[in-house]
């Protein structure tokens, strides 16, 4: 059984494990040192249990756990706020006409231009999963949960939600984007950049890139082709997004050039089609597989339950799923189809 | 002997064909007829006083007495950037640094700028090839720095030059080829055309605006930004040998270096002086070494003469000068006219 729950202490070397297993990335949300992750894993359990410090960003971390071996086996994060107080640095992908009517020309310039514009939506973030299971359903509750969670504490989060796709990167690790703009601002490599980016807060690294607009024309051909592309090996998350109602805007990842993905908050189809009902029991252990949460701030669980039946204001699933998800009947519960 | 004078209307076939030999690169001096016809007429009005003192085109002619006929020519815009848009790039620095990240890492960046605006500018120097050498091009060009020093009110405190930047033989620039051609469809060698046709500052509002940083174009491109055409280093090392030095500002086109002086600080300007003429009978040996040789300038706007007498001409109050001479300068004896040497004398 797969389980969606709060990440806790105790989570900190799965979580470390599975963040090691992740290729170099300056935009994760992730981090790979112990010291970090534990801070971040505390903040995380502050903001679920809504006991933030003063100016404290909320910052939500889960964990996806296997219930039996008890092992974590993926991660992913919210924030309620992108840039969680700081800017939160893009590029804008825009064009410019230069055009002169003397000489009867007019061309279309392409231009990245640096933007805080997405700051303080709602950002998700941190995912990261063993690679076996990129794709399946435990992949899919992994990355919705977020969405349930979202649903059943709308108030916590802006009316947008944006999420950064991770960009194009070669097999050798070489990332045209940044070998052709970041690497001049940085002389360092992407692999070395990254290793600094786990020490450093992004907007302080984001403030090393060049303030003023960049023409795409005088990147190289390669970073050309890579602007708003996704690495390969996010494929299925980019899917799952799309199907969940994210679209690729303007905005751009500043290290890789991966696409921003931008949803409104209230058409996510997991929040649409997940209104609160009643749990209460079924009698069989069969129906359509369906995504289930329920409990609230840090009680928050959510799991994937056979659906015995759905009616207007109540759901009937097997006692067993309540168990993981520590409810009873008459508890309320957010269902939404896989 | 060989006479500065102001450029005249009957000089249109002998620029025309100047023009026409100089091929590609000479951009102020298209081989255009009826562009260079309105060039003298401008410079007629300038030299009359007919137009603005901002607007003036100073164009001298330098005239073989013998063959009656301009074998070169070379110019002062009064002001550039007036009536026009005028644009360089300026060569600047940007540094991003992080000591926590032990980062500091200088970027050259070219910023497009108008700062020439309302300045002096000295240009469109061209010499016929069959009068090149003996200090004859060192005449032509330096006879404006006279004019400067005595009309000064006339001039901006400062002029520049822009010296043509590194092309190949076939008229490919590498930086155009990497920067102006990706935002303009077009061969350097037509850009560079239509500039002299009167329409760079079109051309140049469909380049980028901000900032350029270099290290994101080809090695061939940084290689000549600031750097002049080979055929363009004996009139920058004259220009150096005055006191002129590079002022960060590049073409945005090709790259070449604009080159700056302040005019009281001008070498010409600095080692001028002043004489009475005396008109002398004594024979004179004119063929001497371009280091024996002063120009001479009779002082006057509209009818403006220089050319060089042997430096032995000069007295401690005045300066002697065969009839000839100052027939061809338009002066008379007592008449005050100012002398500098033709070539840097090492002094300084």
């Amino acid at each position: 059984m797969w389980l969606v729950r709060p990440a806790q202490p105790g989570d900190l070397n799965d979580i470390l494990d599975i963040a090691g297993g992740q290729g170099p990335r300056m935009s994760s949300t992730l981090p790979k040192k112990q010291d970090a992750l534990s801070t971040k894993i505390d903040q995380s359990t502050r903001s679920f249990a809504g006991i933030n410090k003063p100016d404290e960003p909320k910052r939500f971390l889960f964990v996806l756990e296997d219930t039996r071996t008890g092992k974590v086996q993926g991660v992913s994060g919210i924030d309620a706020r992108a840039g969680n107080g700081q800017p939160f640095y893009n590029y804008r992908q825009d064009a410019l006409i230069h055009a002169s009517h003397e000489l009867g020309v007019s061309r279309r310039v392409e231009v990245l231009y640096p933007s805080h514009a997405l700051t303080d939506h709602t950002l998700l973030c941190s995912f990261a999963i063993r690679p076996e299971l990129r794709g399946t359903d435990a992949f899919e509750l992994l990355s919705r949960a977020r969405m349930l969670f979202i649903a059943s504490h709308r108030s916590l989060f802006t009316d947008k939600v944006v999420v950064e796709i991770q960009g194009v990167q070669t097999q050798d690790g070489e990332v045209p984007f940044w070998d052709s703009l970041g690497r001049h601002f940085f002389n360092m490599d992407f692999e070395t950049a990254d290793q600094y980016s786990g020490l450093l807060s992004k907007t302080f690294i984001a403030e090393l890139m060049p303030p003023n607009p960049i023409y795409v024309t005088l990147l190289s051909q390669a970073a050309q082709d890579a602007l708003g592309q996704p690495h390969s090996q996010t494929q299925a998350t980019y899917e799952l997004l799309q199907r969940e109602g994210f679209r690729a805007g303007c905005y751009l990842d500043i290290f890789d050039a991966g696409p921003v993905l931008e949803a409104r908050t209230d058409a996510l189809k997991s929040v649409v089609t997940s209104h609160p009902k009643t749990l209460h029991a079924a009698s069989t252990d069969d129906g359509e597989t369906c995504l289930i949460c329920g409990g609230d701030g840090g009680d928050f669980r959510s799991t994937l339950t056979p659906l015995a039946e759905s009616l207007q204001d109540q759901v009937k699933v097997s006692p067993k799923t309540w168990e993981y998800l520590g409810l009873s009947s008459g508890n309320t519960v957010r269902v939404t189809p896989l | 002997m060989l006479v500065i004078r102001p450029l005249q209307e009957n000089d249109l076939d002998a620029l025309y064909a100047m023009a026409q030999g100089a091929g590609k690169g000479l951009t102020t001096l298209p081989a255009d007829r009826a562009l260079l016809a309105r060039k003298i007429q401008h410079a007629q009005e300038t030299f009359n006083q007919r137009c603005a003192p901002e607007a003036g085109l100073y164009l001298f002619a330098l005239e073989d007495t013998e063959l009656k006929r301009c074998v070169g020519i070379s110019g002062i815009q009064a002001r550039v950037g007036l009536d026009e848009v005028f644009y360089n790039y300026r060569l600047s620095v940007t540094v991003n640094a992080s000591r926590e990240l032990d980062v500091h890492v200088r970027t050259p960046t070219l910023h497009l700028s108008n700062d020439m605006t309302g300045t002096t500018e000295v240009c469109s120097l061209l010499l016929s090839s069959s009068h090149r050498g003996g200090g004859t091009g060192l005449l032509l060009s330096r006879c404006r720095f006279m004019f400067l020093d005595d009309f000064r009110s006339h001039f901006s405190e400062k002029v520049f030059a822009e010296m043509r930047g590194v092309s190949d033989s076939n008229g490919q620039s590498p930086l155009w080829d990497a920067l102006g051609s990706k935002f303009f469809d077009m061969e350097f060698s037509e850009a560079d055309m239509l500039s002299g046709l009167g329409n760079k500052s079109f051309i140049a509002e469909l380049m980028p605006k901000s900032p350029i940083y270099l290290p994101m174009l080809p090695d061939a491109a940084r290689a000549v930004i600031g750097r002049v055409h080979e055929n363009t280093e004996p009139a920058l090392k004259m220009l150096q040998a005055e006191g002129f030095n590079f002022n960060g500002m590049v073409d945005i086109f090709d790259g070449g270096p604009a080159v700056e002086a302040f005019i009281h600080s001008i070498r010409t300007v600095r080692e001028g002086i002043n004489r009475h003429v005396m008109i002398r009978k004594k024979p004179l040996v004119t063929d001497v070494p371009a280091e024996q040789q002063v120009m001479i300038s009779n002082r006057s706007f509209r009818d403006f003469r220089v050319t060089t007498i042997p430096a032995e001409c000069i007295g401690l109050d005045t300066v002697s000068i065969p009839a000839d001479v100052a027939e061809a300068l338009e002066v008379e004896s007592g008449d005050l006219v100012r002398l500098a040497p033709l070539k840097d004398t090492g002094r300084r």
